[in-house]
């Protein structure tokens, strides 16, 4: 017995000096308090809510928000503390040593009580019509508190300034929200979150006093991407957007919830149903602290609309007399059975190929990948659809960087971020948002280097802008600065890159000198570091050079006991279609391990997606299945794909609706959407997330997996038992231990320039609209009410030279190709660099590129009327 | 020969006296009504059909909140929200099935625009059972209409309720 009492007591001296270390180590002191009777210990700095919540008590509020910093406009959450005069708010109040609160005595809920009926003074009880009516925090308090008559009898305020005369005092803001300042209760949770978490000022409090009042800025919408935000986290109905209002009352929904399938990192959302109807009413974010922190951006809160579109392709559809014309599911599985077994048959060699697209589930791309290695016997299997050129093998500089662990939820932590190549906002939405978080609450430092003027690049310490191209040049010249000031004592690195001095690095890649030892000092003296490269890099030919010069940095600079660098995969399951081995030559561990799966894996030759519409020109490749994936559209050098896809003998394309690509198929099968089926999707860090089926598939749309298994038993080799059975495999295949690889030692990086052409003046840049990704979202209406058409993006100054005003088309000219895009004048551009974004499918402006060009290059001129 | 004395008396003098009551009646107002002719009129707390109220300026009340629905233990109450030209809310759909409406009045208690009212209509047959689905159309009482028959009902419902009186 007393052996046993002293190990529990010597457990607890250890624990409690384990306690006290992890302070030590954290360097925050610790303070105890006592709310309603019970002791808690929490960090200094902590609120008494914060404190509270963590103890699973329940005070109400309206304007605090857990991401937000506290302002105590509501006074919702008062609590009594022991020796203060009055009530204290909790959510700007700290907790102290010794204090002792009481959150529900009866001054304090009398305290309450006057407060709700002081906000109640001017809100309208028009809960009816409002659509917040159901969820609405004022109608829970004020239920929760018995207000139930209010001694104000004098009229209600109005607003009905800039409002078009309707009862109910609407304001239209932006395409999506509406504003009815009548019920706003004056919280300023949005404007804050406007500011603090997106960067953006199209939002603000204006007047004062009695009159206050939540507008957008004079001459201004709001139209940011991630105005949806301000909606979901309104109290009241007083933010409402056009894709929920007017619908169906909340309680009639049911939820479900999911994973967003438009941003790489995997956006946890929820999709409200009604189970009568079978249709997805809206999205709203699931907070996930480790990957979205509760925010989304507007393309995964509007991206759900591809799903109940009206354009959904509704039946298969079979080519006959050069027409395309509706078919049952049996029709098209026996004609792609038919098809696909004649032209192997007269080829006698491997002459099919597939392409996939990184939006869908793990169980399609695993079964893809299956269909293609062991019924059809190919290599010819790809996922990337918008890189040019692609590199080859799984051991490239490229693909290691590809590689690398990322951790979304470090970002907060880091003093040091870089982004690289990389317009945030456009490509990786919710890590442009940890990083706007680090800098609001940790002061990180933040620096960007990128060929023009990012948005993102507004909390920037450091703006690094290069010549378009000159990307290596520009971390050479850092690894140079740091060598010559002496802040890394390795000089293995000289005579491996060009050029030798910091000073020729600095004019070659158009910056100053300055810059570069800045950046150099900076990243030698923070102690965690997030590198984030984007899409500049990964669709760069010279991806490869690039991600050398990053790995040199990466070595000199000591990453690996730093911090993180990362090429971040774009789409929302790219990740998980890299570790299932969907690309033409798996890494030996992944094709060992996929053969000893299916016990057999193909000799021929390995071909991506370039090599492939190369074969097709040659006409050596006749058969193709593209399963969800618009090369047309996207990739970078349409007159190439479309030669190649016009000469093969027979195309199968399955896509949500009738896209490009569709147009040129021989028998285009409906897709589900994500919606429409249960399915695993790997995000960027590698997690792997799950999807609920939310609604049933649309018209006689089929999930990919389906159509895919349907295909495999037309050809008599069925692919797995269940879906279980795929489900192991790719259990299986996931688990897999993953060694990052990393270059033993500096890697060698010879700048590849290319000459400008007079002729053709202006670098061309195509990225995704901030409001749109890839091929698909363009059939989302809200979203399209944002951007509807295609634009070109130039500074004011190239504008002027062009003598062209916002709005005007213009003629953009390269030598393959021509287009027609009205000009939008922006401030966040270089004044060289012009950008188009790819997502409208009219403008055809893949048809301006060539594959095998480092930088497109474009002639602009004006259309005379 | 009691009996028989009793028989003749029972002929003669009960068989008149019974007569006479017939007769009588003959005279009196009857208390059967001659349906479908004549109508017996309802209790004022009779529920009967449902009906939509308008405003004096004709637009419809109803703002299509979905409380009668939520309200309605028999869910026999369908509605789809719209917006009309003004910004305004509206129902696009109201529709109520007859089959599997109970008349309970909840609808009419839950509803906070004064819209939906219980009438003293009670002749509802049809030969199928989808015309026992009420659309708004149908329901939407006529505009402009010279006399509100009801207004004494609506009356009742805004005392009990304790709302003031808003139509006239």
């Amino acid at each position: 017995m007393q052996g046993k009492v002293g190990v529990f007591v010597s457990i607890g001296i250890v624990m409690a000096e384990q306690v006290k270390k992890e302070q030590a180590v954290s360097g925050v002191p610790m303070v105890t308090a006592t709310i309603d009777g019970r002791e808690v210990t929490v960090p200094k700095g902590t609120t008494v809510l914060e404190a509270a919540r963590e103890m699973g008590i329940h005070i109400p509020t309206f304007c605090w928000h857990p991401k937000l910093k506290s302002v105590g406009a509501c006074r919702m959450c008062y609590v009594e503390i022991e020796r203060m005069p009055k009530l204290q708010v909790s959510c700007a109040t700290e907790v102290m040593e010794g204090m002792v609160i009481q959150t529900a005595s009866e001054q304090v809920l009398q305290g309450r009580k006057a407060v709700i009926e002081f906000i109640l003074l001017n809100h309208p009880l028009d809960c009816p019509t409002c659509d917040k009516g159901g969820e609405c925090d004022l109608q829970n308090h004020t239920f929760a508190h018995a207000v139930d008559d209010s001694r104000y009898s004098f009229k209600k305020a109005r607003y009905t300034d800039g409002t078009d005369g309707t009862t109910f005092d609407d304001k239209r803001l932006g395409p999506e929200i509406v504003l009815n300042r009548n019920r706003c209760i004056l919280c300023y949770k949005c404007v804050r979150a406007n500011k603090e978490a997106f960067g953006e000022y199209d939002l603000g409090v204006y007047e004062r006093g009695n009159i206050a009042e939540i507008n957008s800025a004079p001459g201004h919408e709001v139209d940011n991407p991630f105005s949806g935000n301000l909606v979901e986290i309104c109290p009241v109905g007083a933010l409402t957007n056009s894709d929920w209002r007017y619908k169906i009352r909340v309680w009639l929904t049911q939820t479900t919830s999911s994973i967003c399938n438009m941003t790489s990192s995997g956006s946890n959302i929820l999709f409200y149903k009604e189970k009568n109807h079978n249709k997805i009413y809206r999205v709203t974010s699931r907070m996930n602290d480790s990957i979205d922190d509760g925010w989304l951006p507007d393309v995964s809160r509007y991206g759900y609309q591809i799903a109940t579109t009206e354009e959904r392709l509704k039946t298969p559809l079979i080519k006959k007399d050069g027409k395309q014309v509706e078919a049952t599911w049996d029709e098209a599985m026996t004609v792609i059975h038919n098809r696909f077994t004649e032209i192997a048959e007269k080829k006698g060699k491997v002459c099919l190929g597939g392409l996939a697209s990184p939006y869908l589930d793990n169980d399609s791309l695993h079964s893809f990948n299956k269909l293609f290695r062991t019924v059809f016997k190919s290599n010819n299997i790809d996922f990337r659809s918008d890189y040019r050129m692609l590199p080859e093998g799984a051991d490239s500089p490229y693909e290691m960087l590809v590689d690398q662990p990322f951790t979304i939820a470090d970002i907060d932590d880091s003093d040091l971020i870089i982004s690289f190549g990389s317009d945030l906002i456009r490509e990786h939405p919710n890590e442009y948002l940890r990083m706007r978080k680090a800098y609001n609450f940790k002061r990180a430092k933040v620096v960007s280097i990128n060929p023009y003027a990012v948005k993102s690049a507004d909390i920037a310490e450091l703006e690094v802008i290069h010549s378009i191209g000159r990307a290596e040049t520009v971390l050479n010249g850092i690894c140079l600065a740091a060598m010559e000031m002496g802040l890394v004592n390795n000089q293995d690195l000289t005579g491996k890159i060009a050029p030798a001095t910091t000073a020729e690095a600095a004019s070659d890649a158009g910056v100053t000198e300055d810059d570069l030892k800045e950046v150099a000092r900076a990243i030698s003296s923070a102690k965690k570091i997030s590198f984030i490269c984007g899409e500049m890099v990964s669709r760069s030919i010279a991806r490869d050079t690039i991600a050398s010069a990053l790995w040199n940095l990466y070595l000199l600079f000591g990453f690996k006991d730093k911090g993180q660098m990362a090429i971040l995969p774009r789409y929302a399951n790219s990740r998980g279609a890299g570790s299932l081995g969907l690309l033409p030559s798996p890494s030996d561990g992944l094709r060992n391990t996929l053969s000893g799966l299916w016990g057999c894996f193909p000799e021929s030759d390995p071909n991506n997606t370039d090599a492939m519409l190369a074969l097709m020109r040659k006409e050596e490749i006749s058969g193709f299945f593209i399963i969800g994936a618009n090369p047309l559209m996207l990739y970078p050098d349409r007159q190439f794909v479309t030669d190649g896809l016009e000469r093969l003998d027979f195309l199968v394309a399955c896509d949500l609706f009738e896209t490009d690509t569709t147009e040129l198929a021989d028998v285009v099968l409906p897709l589900s959407s994500w919606a429409e089926y249960d399915g695993d999707y790997v995000n960027l860090e590698g997690k792997v997330q799950h999807a609920r089926q939310a609604i049933k598939p649309l018209y006689q749309s089929k999930p990919a997996y389906e159509i895919i298994t349907m295909v495999a038993e037309k050809f008599g080799a069925p692919l797995f038992e269940s879906i279980e059975a795929c489900r192991k495999e790719v259990d299986e295949l996931l688990s897999m231990t993953h060694s990052t690889k990393f270059p033993s030692q500096f890697l060698e990086v010879k700048p590849c320039y290319e000459d400008a052409e007079e002729e053709y003046p202006t670098p061309l840049l195509i990225c995704d609209d901030p409001h749109h990704c890839g091929h698909r979202t363009e059939k989302s209406q809200s979203l399209s009410n944002f951007v509807s058409e295609a634009y070109i993006e130039m500074s004011p100054e190239k504008a002027e030279k062009l003598a062209v005003k916002d709005g005007e088309s213009v003629r953009v000219e390269s030598p393959v190709g021509k287009i027609v895009v009205p000009v939008r004048i922006s401030d966040c551009i270089d004044n060289n660099v012009v950008l188009i974004p790819r997502n409208f499918a009219s403008t055809q402006v893949t048809s301006l590129l060539m594959r095998k060009r480092r930088l497109d290059r474009v002639k602009i001129t004006k259309v005379d009327e | 020969m009691k009996e028989v004395i009793k028989a003749i008396g029972n002929v003669f003098i009960s068989m008149p006296k019974g007569l006479f009551v017939t007769f009588k009646h003959l005279f009196i107002k009857p208390v059967t009504l001659d349906y479908p002719k004549q109508k017996n009129p309802m209790s004022p707390r009779y529920r009967g059909k449902h009906y939509l109220e308008r405003y004096d300026d004709g637009t419809e009340r109803c703002v299509c909140c979905g409380l009668c629905a939520a309200a309605c233990p028999a869910d026999a109450i369908y509605m789809e929200p719209d917006e009309t030209e003004k910004g305004e809310r509206c129902a696009k759909v109201y529709e109520i099935n007859l089959l599997r409406c109970i008349f309970c009045g909840f609808c009419e208690e839950a509803c906070p625009e004064e819209a939906i009212f219980l009438g003293q209509e009670y002749e509802f047959s049809a030969g199928d059972r989808d015309s026992f689905i009420w659309t708004k159309e149908e329901m939407l009482v006529q505009h402009p209409r010279k006399d509100n028959p009801l207004k004494r009902v609506i009356r009742r419902v805004r005392k009990v309720y304790g709302v003031t009186d808003k139509v006239k």
